[in-house]
């Protein structure tokens, strides 16, 4: 039933991302479609790539809400001695939240795809859905280091509204020092694309960047460790 | 009633930086009692309760709950199976309704009594379908009790079980206490209110700055203390009356008040040696040990 906890906690602001996400990106497909015809084979592609820069923003913001939570934050609105004096480890609660997180992240990178996917094909205007899938990995597969850096400064950080504005800093300031001084590392940049994409044809190489993938998910792994470490340690 | 300690501390001590919250505490809460826990705000009765359920660490000392180590993460699984703890602030989760609350809390424990969970709905006329956010301060502290007593632990931790609820209401929690004993179950309650201790506890502790003050039987307290008025025809001579057992002297002018906890009768005795014109002896409720002890120290 833990589980079905954290669906109730989180539902509210997983639907509430999931019908933003989506109604964004299929109203900016649609609309830009239109604009960019009669050259749209690389303009089409172009945007998009743009639409990822735009679903980049809007899913790593809906993700570090999502990650928001855990037992510190319920310390904070008073709620942690009902979570603890349950028969079940503090790992387990934490585990369980980060399933339920990492679920709605991936439904949130699947869903606005696969409505712009439908919706070219209806405008008659039809995308690969090789181009889809790799877009999706790269949001998924690469951008849920930031889920996870959301859950560790959860388990970091006391307060109902302080860790989310922490967390947004942290987001932020990854990207600039990442962008400034070590960009080939700069997790950001391979959720976009940009390390993937062909700058003429604007389609996504049939080789994504799996090392890079990789690191990404194994640094959230070592994150949500880390968070399960300090969680299982801490005075509440 | 068996003398079997069902929570037993040696030297447990809890400090947060230099603050000792909890200093030395020696306790033993006997199987099958109703034990009250009292004290005054920030006397460490909450923090003795989170370190007895593994929620804080001990600074020092250690101790069991149900013969299981305090500090041992394993065992104190074990240990919150089979306790049932309803906090001061009657934690729960705002987004649910009072229906998936019950559901969620179910889904942990084998021991949960499914008719005892409907008679209480039934009892504390709880809205099913709205959610604990929207609920009032005693409908929570009736479904954090409903959590409580729908199971059949063997240990019942309460924190300030009572706040929030109507007479209507504390009475029911009082003849429940008492039932809870009487089918076996432990019972360790604190409390502010103390006419609703009085009426249900087997046992007393009194918390002071961390540090256990007073530890015994509520009818040995109220056989114990007494209160001894007393008028004398000169100035009262409240040096004489300074002997083992007595916890306070007050004088005014001729007349002195003694609160002794034990030898009333040499006290007394003491008096009319002393000549004094009147000697009253007074049996005394748990309200004055309690306020005179915390007075005191």
């Amino acid at each position: 039933m833990l589980w079905y906890r954290f669906w109730l906690e989180t539902r509210a602001r997983f639907l509430t991302s999931l019908a933003t996400v989506t109604i964004f990106c299929g109203v900016f497909v649609y609309h830009a479609e239109g604009l960019l015809r009669p050259q749209w084979k690389s303009g089409f592609n172009r945007l998009l790539f743009i639409n990822q820069q735009f679903l980049v923003i809007m899913w790593i913001l809906a993700c570090v809400l999502l990650g928001m939570g855990g037992i510190v934050r319920e310390k904070a609105v008073g709620t942690s001695s009902l979570t603890l004096s349950l028969p079940v480890r503090r790992a387990t609660v934490l585990g369980v939240r980060v399933g339920v997180g990492l679920a709605e992240a991936i439904v949130l990178g699947v869903v606005p795809w696969l409505t712009v996917f439908v919706i070219s094909a209806w405008a008659g205007m039809p995308i690969s859905i090789t181009q889809v899938g790799s877009y999706i990995v790269l949001l998924t597969g690469g951008g849920l280091v930031y889920f996870a850096m959301a859950v560790l400064v959860s388990s970091l950080v006391v307060g109902e509204y302080t860790a989310p504005a922490v967390a947004f800093g942290v987001v932020l300031l990854s990207v600039l020092v990442f962008d400034n001084w070590i960009p080939r590392f700069n997790a950001w940049r391979l959720v976009t694309g940009d390390f993937s994409i062909d700058r003429k044809t604007f389609l996504l190489g049939k080789h994504l960047p799996w090392p890079g993938i990789l690191a990404s998910l194994a640094v959230a792994a070592l994150m949500v460790l880390a968070s399960m470490l300090v969680v299982e340690r801490r005075e509440f | 009633m068996t003398n079997e300690a069902v929570i037993l501390t040696q030297g447990l001590t809890k400090s947060y930086g230099n603050r000792e919250a909890v200093r030395a505490l020696n306790l033993s809460v006997g199987r099958n009692r109703i034990t009250a826990f009292l004290g005054r705000n920030g006397a460490g009765k909450s923090t003795t309760i989170k370190v007895l359920l593994g929620m804080v660490r001990a600074t020092a000392g250690g101790g069991t709950v149900l013969g299981k180590q305090i500090t041992d993460k394993k065992a104190n699984l074990d240990t919150r199976r089979r306790v049932a703890y309803v906090a001061e602030d009657k934690p729960l989760y705002g987004y649910m309704t009072v229906e998936q609350t019950i559901s969620f809390a179910r889904s942990f424990y084998s021991d949960w009594r499914t008719n005892v969970e409907r008679q209480l709905l039934r009892d504390y006329e709880l809205p099913t379908r709205q959610k604990i956010k929207q609920l009032s301060k005693g409908m929570r502290t009736k479904l954090a009790l409903l959590l409580a007593f729908a199971r059949r632990p063997e240990l019942l931790i309460l924190d300030e079980p009572s706040d929030g609820l109507d007479p209507v209401g504390i009475e029911n929690l009082l003849q429940t206490l008492v039932a809870q004993s009487a089918d076996g179950v432990t019972v360790f309650f604190s409390s502010h209110q103390i006419a609703e201790v009085e009426r249900v506890a087997d046992h007393v502790c009194i918390l002071e700055k961390g540090g256990l003050v007073v530890d015994a039987p509520l009818d040995e307290l109220r056989q114990s203390y007494r209160r001894i008025d007393l008028v004398f025809p000169f100035p009262a001579p409240e040096r004489e009356f300074r002997i083992s057992g007595v916890e306070r002297i007050r004088t005014s002018g001729h007349q002195m008040s003694v609160l002794a906890s034990r030898n009333a009768e040499a006290l007394v005795e003491r008096a009319h040696c002393l000549n004094a014109v009147s000697v009253e002896v007074a049996p005394v409720g748990l309200r004055e040990i309690f306020l005179e002890t915390v007075k005191e120290n």
